[in-house]
């Protein structure tokens, strides 16, 4: 008869277990304490997460996705009718519009060349679409599909054709990550167009309304006063369209902001030229 | 037959603890909801390996998916992966008397655990990362595990047979 097949299960000793659970916890207060550093490591442990884990988690909750955009058409085809109507009826309202715009902008051409003035003060990087959002729970985050190979960089704006949308603040070689206007820990430096009072603003938390940390001599702009950027952080360039002011209180005023940021689909990455 | 004794019930709770990561961190516009409610499904069933197939595994477990999601959801590692190590930490000193709790008593633990988790990522982001503590969030995830908590038990308990 043959000898039976045994097989010698190792096992791992006590000491193992606990040097590796001592390892971990000290690997985690590490990287908690250098979380904030610019260290390699950390910067190598976030492009992983935005290049690698980002995609497959994509994958795997595609379902989920597919789902949310069926939901999305059968709302939109619900309403078909009703948009139909206010389509015309804005249609005729724009071609209105269209006309004065024409006018204007012939107008304005004859004054900037009266004034030798620059066309704008931007540079266009790259046009970049939207890959995922990370801005229901927390923060205010968005990636896109443009990285360091499209000559995108740190602290770089992200605008769309209704103004400033947030800032980058990683970069990988494919993939960049933008932190919106509304988030929490984004300041920005803003000036009212009418009064030119200079403010810092930062989001509100609810992802609406941007709120004001610091107004320069506790001057307090008009309600409905157009605020754009100042310029004068030198991160964001100046003049970009920031919002309107919502509400103002004894020392702080609300801002809403000119983008909809619940419909994001193509940024532009733009630098001061 | 074949495939539920390929998986077993280990890796059936950690394939449903990769399809709730993934889906919490990615927003749905339509759906926010959804998102939090894969969100409070990945924390009950972290709570629920952590308790009955606890092992020195669930340390990379906990250090995996702290890290991703603190980098995902806040940018900053911190709030999450200190919550996850504590919990763990914290069920090896509690271990030997919840041994003693009988089965009620434990889900009302587990609850109270599931609570008190969401407090304290908070309460970390808001000390950590500079996150206001946001009560309405709070209220949705209390809100959405009190809807899928028995439910989400009895089908844990369903797949562990």
């Amino acid at each position: 008869m043959a000898p039976k097949f045994q097989i010698k299960v190792f096992q791992i000793s006590t000491f193992v277990k606990n040097l590796t659970i001592i390892s971990i916890l000290t690997l985690s207060f590490l990287l908690v304490f250098f979380s904030k550093s610019d260290l390699y490591v950390i910067n190598g442990i976030k492009n992983i997460s935005s290049s690698v884990i980002i995609p497959i988690t994509r994958v795997i909750s595609a379902p989920v996705n597919a789902f949310s955009n069926f939901v999305d058409e059968y709302n939109q085809f619900r309403s078909l009718k009703f948009e139909n109507k206010l389509l015309q009826e804005e249609i005729m309202r724009l071609k209105k519009w269209q006309t004065l715009a024409i006018q204007n902008s012939r107008e304005n051409k004859v004054l900037k060349k009266l004034l030798n003035a620059t066309d704008n003060n931007l540079t266009l990087i790259k046009t970049a679409s939207l890959i995922n959002r990370n801005d229901t729970i927390y923060s205010k985050l968005i990636n896109l599909n443009a990285g360091h190979e499209d000559k995108i960089e740190k602290n770089m704006s992200a605008i769309n054709e209704r103004g400033l949308v947030g800032k980058v603040i990683d970069t990988t070689a494919k993939n960049s990550r933008v932190i919106l206007l509304t988030d929490p820990n984004l300041s920005i430096s803003v000036k009212s167009i009418s009064d030119g009072i200079f403010s810092l603003l930062t989001g509100n938390g609810d992802g609406k309304y941007l709120v004001s940390s610091f107004v320069k001599e506790n001057k307090m702009p008009r309600l409905g006063d157009i605020v754009v950027t100042s310029g004068t952080a030198q991160i964001f360039p100046v003049d970009l369209l920031v919002g309107k002011v919502a509400k103002v209180e004894k020392n702080r005023f609300f801002v809403l902001p000119f983008v909809d940021f619940e419909n994001i689909d193509y940024l532009q990455i733009v630098t001061s030229k | 037959m074949g495939f539920s004794k390929f998986f077993n019930s280990s890796i059936k709770l950690n394939i449903i603890l990769i399809i709730s990561f993934s889906i919490s961190v990615n927003s749905f516009i339509l759906m926010p909801n959804m998102n939090n409610a894969f969100y409070v499904l990945f924390h009950l069933t972290f709570i629920y390996i952590i308790f009955y197939h606890y092992h020195y595994y669930l340390y990379l477990v906990a250090l995996v998916y702290g890290l991703l999601f603190d980098i995902l959801l806040l940018n900053n590692i911190g709030a999450h992966l200190i919550t996850f190590l504590s919990l763990l930490i914290l069920f090896i000193l509690l271990r030997k008397y919840l041994i003693r709790l009988s089965s009620y008593q434990i889900i009302f633990i587990y609850f109270i655990i599931l609570i008190i988790l969401f407090l304290i990522e908070q309460f970390l982001a808001n000390l950590i990362h500079n996150y206001k503590l946001n009560m309405s969030l709070i209220f949705n995830f209390i809100l959405i595990s009190l809807i899928i908590f028995i439910p989400t038990i009895f089908l844990l308990t369903k797949l562990d047979k």
